[in-house]
């Protein structure tokens, strides 16, 4: 944004002097508002004509959009098949084992913020609306007031976390330090505790794991097993050893050569006769091979982006090999390609929506095909995928502000 | 080069060839077990693999309205279906059925090859190709459709006749396709096919981008009836293909294809001789005539009791009726009003009462349980 005309010569004089912006903030409402408004709505006749025509764009699609939300979409394909939509055959009774599961997420979430960074105006407006927008659908029909309640506690339990962790002083003391690895463990272990509170003591196997349940259990595996798999692999393509950085290069192209698709064809077909075990387990393993191979690339170029300086540093001041890739060149490496993982990250959680495609399994789409197979939801089709998407954007959009507070925190961009 | 590094590198050279001679002894070991295995698999594989793992695995479709969808609450249920339950009766009692999902049409074959399931039941229409060439075998006929038309009931359509120059929505990539171009250069007619998977065809039909809706009838039927205005549009009578939709097992096991078919032609000769889950339990306790006490595998007046040999106990269909019923109830319970059974192929057993285009009446017959 160009910057204003400085109101400043006017100033009378012995008044304490603000800086630019302060000073501005300083005049009445009504004239910041109609200078930002000419400066960035009405700059000239050409702007002006932009200006009102995309606004009456935008209000036709507005006003588009909430007649179609609210008059004109019939939502009762969604609310009437959201055990369908978000668990299927997940057994009935061990219902409350998936509740705890949401609530231990949304906990670790709130203690990330807390520990990490700030909720601010826009996050909490966010949460706001997709809880609403999440409550609206469980209590549309009625006979789920269990589930609202669930979540509410789930969101309490979330901003519980966050108030506890946000008042951990910012500073080196030994109680941050020790909140920090308590932080990062409960995290790194989010997965197997939820898997653990799902399968447990007479819960679900594996191949109950169906809907939204089935996305989000298969997402983080793919996403945490391809880091585990893409950093030896980084590390191993920049070996000097050839047998190491030639079968590293080998897995990656390999990998990456064939579509995730065909990956999945893999899993169900030829993994079947090689290791066996469940499905469920198989997909995990092509997920994580997969997205480990694509991460690998992403870290491979961080670890060029690093001057070598740093290396000989390192070895200067005596390290080992050990401890300077593990205390100087991983992390610089990992922190400036937080950006391509995460895309990455997104990506993979969108793929999840193809095991149904050709898996005999079924995830969130996969049971909107079969939800919109019942007779009297047969007219609905576009609301009952148009909640999907929604409910895929929902987390793709959260994962994405996460990951941005990290990088703000980690300093990306800055240094 | 120092010592220490071509040591390492030495090292690491033979620490590779070893994994990989361990991997290659892996391998053919696990393609030894295998022929092993293949080799003792005669007598009925499939059959003994579901006894001993107390579960059937039927492969179904879960996105197709009436025959195989899921419920609200995630259970799987259709026509398809019942069929699931009733082989899983029939092996035996505490056979629990499980559901492998096999919507897509690509990998039913090769989910069913591979042995991921047992039998697959997913509308399937009975081909010289697959029998042939997917290892596939296929049991008796459950459901007899054929390719039919919807259209607009204002179009004044009202047979193939009417379509020359049509535009006709149709499912790309389907027997569906191939089926209507053959008739319409039978008939000397041209139309524009407008093709797409069913959901967009479906949609385009609704908007009028094309005139007539091709797809199997009792598909078309089911999705017309749910239709905003079902008043609106028409399903015609005329059938231009024959599209018996049966159960799939694996080639080369007679003796399991053997079970599954003469479930469903038990089921349908329960019908037909007025045994239903109600009255089986008193139908094989007190049997009326002999017919009926072999279907049931029961004496008949203090004679005995024949066992025909199926690998199975001679009381199979008995219980598969009373897990499900017979044809008629399975079909009024899942099918039912959707699609009027009369005006199916499928009505044979039944009185022909409802008012239905002619030339529509039932092949459905149980063969000889004897």
């Amino acid at each position: 944004m160009a910057e204003l005309p400085q109101p400043a010569e006017a100033r009378p004089p012995g008044r304490v002097v603000l800086p630019p912006h302060r000073e501005r903030a300083r005049r009445p409402f009504a004239d910041r508002a109609r200078d930002w408004a000419r400066h960035n709505l009405f700059p000239s006749r050409g702007g002006t004509l932009l200006t009102l025509i995309s606004f009456a764009l935008l209000v036709l699609l507005l006003c588009g959009v909430i007649w179609y939300v609210f008059f004109g979409a019939d939502w009762s394909v969604v609310s009437s098949n959201r055990w369908l939509l978000f668990a299927g055959s997940f057994p009935r009774d061990e219902e409350w084992r998936l509740w705890v599961g949401v609530a231990v997420v949304f906990f670790m979430i709130g203690v990330a913020y807390g520990l990490w960074s700030r909720f601010n105006r826009r996050d909490l407006l966010f949460v706001a609306i997709a809880s609403a927008f999440l409550i609206f659908l469980m209590a549309h029909g009625g006979a789920a007031a269990w589930s609202s309640i669930w979540f509410l506690v789930a969101l309490a339990l979330m901003f519980g976390g966050y108030v506890v962790a946000v008042r951990i002083p910012r500073d080196n003391s030994r109680l941050r330090v020790r909140a920090n690895r308590i932080g990062i463990a409960l995290i790194a272990l989010a997965l197997p505790i939820v898997l653990l509170i799902l399968m447990v003591g007479g819960g679900a196997v594996s191949t109950d794991f169906d809907g939204f349940v089935l996305n989000v259990i298969l997402a983080p595996v793919g996403i945490v097993g391809g880091l585990v798999v893409a950093i030896p692999l980084a590390i191993g393509r920049a070996s000097s050893l050839r047998i190491i950085s030639w079968t590293c290069t080998a897995y990656i192209e390999l990998v990456r050569g064939a579509p995730l698709l065909g990956w999945l064809f893999v899993a169900l077909f030829i993994l079947d006769d090689v290791i066996g075990g469940s499905l469920v387990v198989r997909t995990m393993v092509v997920l994580a091979v997969f997205t480990g191979a694509y991460m690998a690339e992403y870290i491979r170029g961080g670890l060029q982006a690093l001057h070598h300086g740093q290396d000989e540093a390192a070895r200067a001041v005596g390290l080992s090999r050990r401890q300077t890739l593990q205390l100087i060149i991983m992390p610089q490496a990992l922190r400036v390609s937080i950006p391509p993982l995460v895309g990455q990250a997104i990506s993979i959680w969108k793929d999840t929506s193809l095991v149904s495609v050709i898996l005999p399994m079924r995830e969130l789409k996969g049971n909107a095909d079969s939800a919109i197979a019942q007779t009297e939801f047969i007219a609905d089709r576009i609301e009952a995928y148009v909640f999907v998407a929604v409910i895929f954007w929902i987390v793709a959009f959260t994962m994405s502000r996460i990951s941005q507070r990290v990088e703000r925190a980690q300093g990306v961009g800055e240094r | 080069m120092t010592r220490l590094k071509y040591l390492r590198r030495t090292a690491l050279l033979g620490l590779a060839a070893i994994i990989g001679a361990l991997a290659l002894v892996a391998c053919s070991d696990d393609a030894q077990q295998q022929q092993v295995a293949d080799a003792g698999d005669v007598p009925s594989a499939t059959l003994a693999a579901v006894e001993e793992r107390g579960e059937l695995l039927c492969g179904v479709k879960q996105t197709q309205p009436l025959f195989g969808f899921r419920e609200e609450d995630g259970s799987v249920v259709g026509f398809d279906i019942e069929f699931c339950k009733a082989i899983a009766a029939a092996v035996g009692d505490d056979i629990d059925v499980r559901y492998i999902d096999a919507s897509d049409a690509a990998t039913r074959f090769t989910l069913l090859a591979s042995a991921q399931i047992d039998v697959l039941i997913r509308t399937t229409t009975i081909t010289a190709s697959r029998d042939a060439d997917l290892k596939v075998d296929f049991a008796q006929t459950t459901f007899f459709t054929g390719q039919g038309f919807a259209v607009h009931a204002d179009s004044g359509i009202s047979s193939t006749a009417d379509m020359n120059g049509a535009t006709i929505c149709v499912q790309t990539g389907t027997t569906t396709e191939q089926n209507l171009a053959d008739h319409f250069t039978d008939l000397g007619y041209s139309y524009t096919p407008l093709g797409g998977t069913s959901p967009e065809i479906q949609e385009a039909f609704l908007q009028r981008r094309c005139d007539v809706f091709t797809a199997d009838q009792s598909d078309l039927a089911s999705r017309v009836s749910n239709f905003d205005n079902p008043a609106n549009y028409r399903v015609l009578g005329q059938i231009i293909s024959k599209e018996p939709l049966a159960p799939g097992v694996r080639d080369n096991d007679s003796e399991w294809k053997d079970v599954v078919n003469w479930v469903v032609h038990g089921l349908i000769a329960a019908e037909e001789m007025g045994i239903t889950s109600g009255n089986v339990g008193a139908m094989a306790a007190n049997p009326p005539n002999t017919t009926v006490a072999r279907l049931l595998g029961v004496a008949f007046e203090g004679g005995e009791v024949a066992n025909l040999g199926f690998g199975v106990d001679p009381q199979f269909i008995q219980r598969a009726i009373a897990a499900v019923g017979n044809y008629g109830e399975i079909y009024a319970r899942t099918v039912g009003d959707a699609v009027p059974r009369a005006c199916t192929l499928n009505a044979l057993a039944i009185d022909d009462s409802v008012d239905c285009p002619a030339g529509t009446g039932g092949i459905q017959y149980a063969m000889p349980y004897r």
